[in-house]
């Protein structure tokens, strides 16, 4: 059974006011090439009609719809008759099932590398001498020391740091 | 002119031939680029941003902040443009967002106040779009091009504020002025599925089926995008596809910036084209390009 968490639901709405226009009318989901590809069952209209409602054990710990699965190609925000910021409103979702562990490896494979070089991406021993051959200019990226000071701040290592179990 | 270059991390440090027709064309078009010390990712809003809203605000302004140019940023990623000036706009609406944003830079000494101009390489180069015309050396006749836009090229469109989110044109002009032709197909607008590669590969790969199949029924020979998300999507999964479906789709995938130094008279050799997976010879001797 479903329990409405009001406190989930005046954290959403604090986050994102937009939220509570939403009248379901569906035009998201019609626009949705997910939504089109999986049968309905990824749904953009459902995880706000949850979020409205305050469904946090079906949007956190279910993930049903999982809102991973959104290509965060932003056509619902901008079909949406009623302004509702949906991607913003899924942003605050997927932050909060990081925060819990409920993350697609990969998300956790990305945030390490960050975390650790400060850029997305290490430059290998092969690319840096690619990009010597192509004639590129060497790339001096952020210290990641001060890089690093700031994800403590944030939370990210934080929450990097637990996810990685 | 001149323009801070803001690199990001998928084309320097993976795909870096993609940066090597970047960089020649906006020196033929006598367009400065300066190279910055000290970015960081910017960081990518379909990763990190999922994982963490405030450490996207957080190095995103701290990457902003670094440009000290009039002409601001660009940048050869439609990502990385789209995180720029994302973290412009909550910064811009938001006094709070600001202060917090602020309140992270502190702690390693620097402030951003929201002011840097972000713009995406193709914007830049339709800006002078007749000066790319008076560039064309060897115009690509023949060349039957399925124009990728990718989503964060357009949209939120409230953020990218840069041609129309559903019906843009202006890659369309860009390719035409390079004396090619814009083909059109279906599938022309929808999403790629690179994002979803993370959570479900599968699906990613129904996602970018579906349009090599358009693509090919609508007579295309090549396909031009502006993303590097987008660029590793057609031409990782081309091989791929053709093994699961039983095709034999062997389009050439070509950035804008090749494109144009293509027509701009540079020869693939110096573009570093041996890097790509589908190769452009067979495209070049049927439409008679001379290399």
């Amino acid at each position: 059974m479903s329990v409405i968490n009001f406190g989930f639901r005046n954290e959403v709405i604090k986050h994102n006011a937009s939220l509570s226009y939403c009248y379901q009318c569906s035009t998201c989901s019609g626009g949705c090439p997910v939504a089109l590809l999986t049968n309905g069952v990824y749904n953009p209209r459902k995880i706000i009609e949850e979020a409205i409602l305050g469904l946090q054990e079906k949007l956190i710990e279910s993930q049903d719809p999982n809102p991973w699965l959104c290509s965060t190609c932003q056509k619902c925000v901008e079909l949406c008759p009623q302004k509702v910021e949906l991607t913003e409103i899924f942003t605050l979702i997927k932050n909060k099932c990081f925060e819990k562990g409920k993350f697609p490896e990969a998300f956790l494979a990305q945030g390490q590398a960050v975390l650790e070089n400060g850029i997305a991406i290490p430059y290998s021993k092969a690319i840096l001498t690619r990009r010597e051959k192509l004639g590129l200019p060497e790339v001096k990226t952020a210290p990641v020391d001060e890089i690093q000071q700031i994800l403590k701040v944030t939370n990210f290592e934080k929450n990097i740091l637990k996810g990685d179990k | 002119m001149s323009y801070d270059l803001f690199l990001g991390c998928v084309i320097p440090a993976r795909l870096p031939y993609l940066e090597v027709s970047s960089r020649k064309i906006f020196e033929k078009l006598g367009i400065q680029l300066h190279d910055v010390d000290g970015f960081s990712c910017c960081p990518d809003p379909t990763g990190i941003e999922l994982i963490d809203h405030n450490t996207w605000l957080a190095l995103g302004a701290r990457n902003l902040s670094l440009s000290n140019n009039n002409g601001g940023i660009i940048s050869f990623c439609s990502g990385c443009v789209e995180t720029l000036k994302g973290v412009n706009y909550y910064i811009n609406k938001d006094v709070t967002v600001k202060k917090e944003v602020n309140r992270y830079l502190q702690k390693v000494g620097k402030i951003y106040e929201g002011k840097t101009q972000v713009k995406h390489f193709a914007q830049v180069l339709y800006e002078n779009l007749e000066k790319v015309k008076e560039n064309v050396e060897k115009p690509l006749e023949g060349f039957k091009v399925a124009i990728h836009y990718g989503c964060h090229y357009l949209r939120p469109s409230e953020i990218i504020a840069w041609d129309d989110p559903f019906e843009p044109t202006t890659l369309d002009e860009i390719v035409q002025a390079l004396g090619a032709e814009s083909v059109e197909y279906d599938s022309k607008m929808e999403c790629c599925g690179n994002p979803v590669e993370k959570s479900d590969k599968d699906l990613s790969m129904l996602m970018i089926e579906s349009k090599f199949k358009d693509i090919y029924q609508a007579g295309a020979n090549c396909v031009v995008l502006v993303c590097p998300a987008c660029y590793q999507q057609y031409e990782f999964n081309q091989k791929d596809i053709n093994k699961k479906n039983n095709t034999e789709f062997n389009l050439p995938i070509f950035y804008l910036s090749e494109l144009v130094a293509l027509a701009f008279g540079f020869k693939p050799a110096e573009l570093g084209f041996n890097f790509h997976r589908a190769k452009p010879d067979a495209l070049f001797e049927k439409v008679g390009f001379k290399i």
